[in-house]
């Protein structure tokens, strides 16, 4: 009976592809079926086709992993999303149930042994779609995470006995942590005097990002520096005291600019136009 | 392999032999230097609480490693007359023995877990645990 | 198995620099002859060097901080130096601020420091 089947799809693939890219096509929210030139519409389509039908081809368990890996790997970087790939499954098999109920291979006596062909040929590829997905989604996720902790706190010295530090994105207590090492780090490191740490790129201050960088500021006094904040906008200077946050003992300023003028001053220097 | 060491709590050299203990524990597992610090920190409080409070007691410390996390546990333990009111030794700034008063919540703050269990009459036992990040 | 940290002198300034860790006996020795030495020799400032201290707790931030006030009730001034980022770090989060100590980074600013502040 499978022999069967494996002919007929093998027969029709052409129609098989049609139908399913007109389907697809119907799928509201991505826009892969709409946009992408048509030779490689076609071409992504074959690919899917060819490891959907993979599996009958080659009997009903043995799954190919590595064109599936291939395959997965492609679709990711089309952007499809998993839900988008299901439905892509999902139609597929409905066009080809379609297609043997036409050519009368499915009958209403066979219909239960068939739905049960068609659950072994779905199902395992279903799966393993998702664990692709799974499994990239925790790779891309690992990687950000790196990628985060490595554009999150650097100090830069600037002039002479002078760091800044900007501060993008929002401050949990984890990265507030490597905040903190980073900054005395550095500051023992560059030998600086004074630290700028800039927060224009921090979105929301409330008391525990400000719990946070007043212990910063507290750290840094101990090694032996001063620690400014810069970078204060309306909004921030608004909600800091509007929770009772407590900065007196910090010298804050609005910009950066007027920050590093302050901490040259504080350094007994000044910025002069020279002829 | 046993990944539990121990030192007894009983003179003021037992607490720098705690903590010395706790800070090879910590360099061998793998934490960064200011971890040690917290670590090293943390079993100070601790031992230096047993001395001043119930005259003798044990500095236990266990590697673990569970589901790919590592880490470090300190168990104090001493059947000193044990701790009336928990909740307030928890609040910052409370302290009987005229320190700082930086004590519970200050090692709480250090360490990743932190759990006390105390009768009185009977004993204190704190178990703190650090992570390996 | 007792040691006492060395205290030396420079013109008006008593240099010290704590080297190993320490227990609590060598602690309270060393606030003892820090102020003596004061006495002895009418210094007005001190540096404590601690970068080759790899943590502080609460008992030696408190030796410290009483050493502190006791030599401002000298009339003598101190600078804390070198504090390492994991001591601050973790001085921090114990919750032990140090407040009204003046630091700085290394002996030798220190020094600095304390020469102009002594100017003043």
């Amino acid at each position: 009976m499978n022999s069967k089947m494996r002919e007929v799809v093998n027969e029709h693939m052409d129609t098989i592809i049609e139908k399913w890219i007109d389907l697809m096509k119907e799928e509201k929210g991505e826009r892969f079926f709409h946009f992408m030139p048509q030779h490689l519409v076609e071409k992504t389509s074959r690919e899917f086709t060819m490891l959907m039908t993979s599996n009958i081809n080659e009997g009903d368990t043995v799954l190919n992993n590595e064109r599936l890996d291939d395959f997965t790997e492609k679709v990711v970087r089309f952007g499809w999303s998993i839900k988008f790939v299901n439905k892509a499954i999902d139609n597929f098999a409905s066009v080809v149930f379609e297609l043997l109920e036409d050519k009368e291979i499915i009958t209403e006596q066979n219909l239960r042994i068939f739905m049960g062909v068609f659950t072994a040929w779905i199902n395992p590829l279903r799966e393993s779609i998702i664990e692709a997905y799974a499994i990239k989604w925790e790779q891309t996720d690992a990687l950000q995470k790196v990628a985060l902790q490595e554009l999150s706190a650097s100090l830069i010295p600037v002039v002479d006995k002078v760091s800044i530090m900007p501060l993008v994105g929002t401050i949990d207590t984890e990265r507030a942590k490597l905040i903190m090492e980073n900054l005395l780090e550095g500051v023992v490191q560059q030998r600086a005097d004074v630290v700028i740490l800039d927060i224009t790129g921090v979105p929301v201050v409330d008391t525990m990002v400000a719990h946070h960088i007043i212990q910063a500021a507290d750290a840094v006094r101990l090694v032996g520096a001063k620690c400014m904040l810069v970078g204060i906008r309306p909004e921030i200077a608004q909600t800091i005291v509007a929770l009772g946050i407590n900065l007196s003992d910090f010298t804050t300023t609005s910009t950066l600019r007027r920050g590093m003028q302050e901490a040259l001053s504080l350094t007994n220097r000044q910025i002069v136009e020279v002829e | 392999m046993n990944n539990r060491s121990s030192v007894e709590i009983f003179t003021e050299w037992d607490i720098v032999a705690a903590r010395q203990l706790g800070r090879n524990e910590a360099k061998n597992s793998g934490f960064g230097t200011v971890d040690q610090a917290r670590i090293t920190t943390a079993i100070s409080e601790l031992a230096r609480n047993i001395y001043l409070y119930a005259g003798k007691g044990k500095i236990e410390i266990e590697r673990l490693e569970t589901d790919g996390m590592k880490g470090m546990t300190i168990i104090a333990s001493d059947e000193g007359p044990g701790i009336p009111d928990l909740r307030r030794v928890m609040e910052d700034g409370f302290s009987t023995s005229g320190g700082l008063g930086a004590g519970m919540p200050g090692v709480k703050r250090l360490m990743d877990d932190f759990k006390v269990e105390s009768e009185v009459g009977k004993g204190t036992t704190i178990t703190a645990t650090k992570w390996l990040r | 198995m007792n040691v006492r940290i060395p205290i030396l002198k420079l013109d008006e300034v008593l240099i010290v620099s704590i080297q190993w860790e320490l227990d609590d006996q060598t602690a309270i020795q060393f606030q003892e002859d820090l102020l003596n030495k004061m006495h002895e020799t009418t210094a007005r400032g001190v540096v404590i060097d601690l970068t080759s201290i790899d943590f502080i707790d609460s008992f030696i931030a408190k030796v410290l901080g009483d050493v502190i006030s006791m030599s401002s009730l000298m009339g003598a001034k101190v600078v804390i130096t070198g504090i390492q980022p994991a001591v601050a770090i973790t001085l921090i989060e114990l919750g032990i601020r140090l407040e009204n100590v003046m630091t700085a980074l290394d002996l030798e600013n220190g020094l600095t420091k304390l020469r102009t502040e002594l100017e003043a």
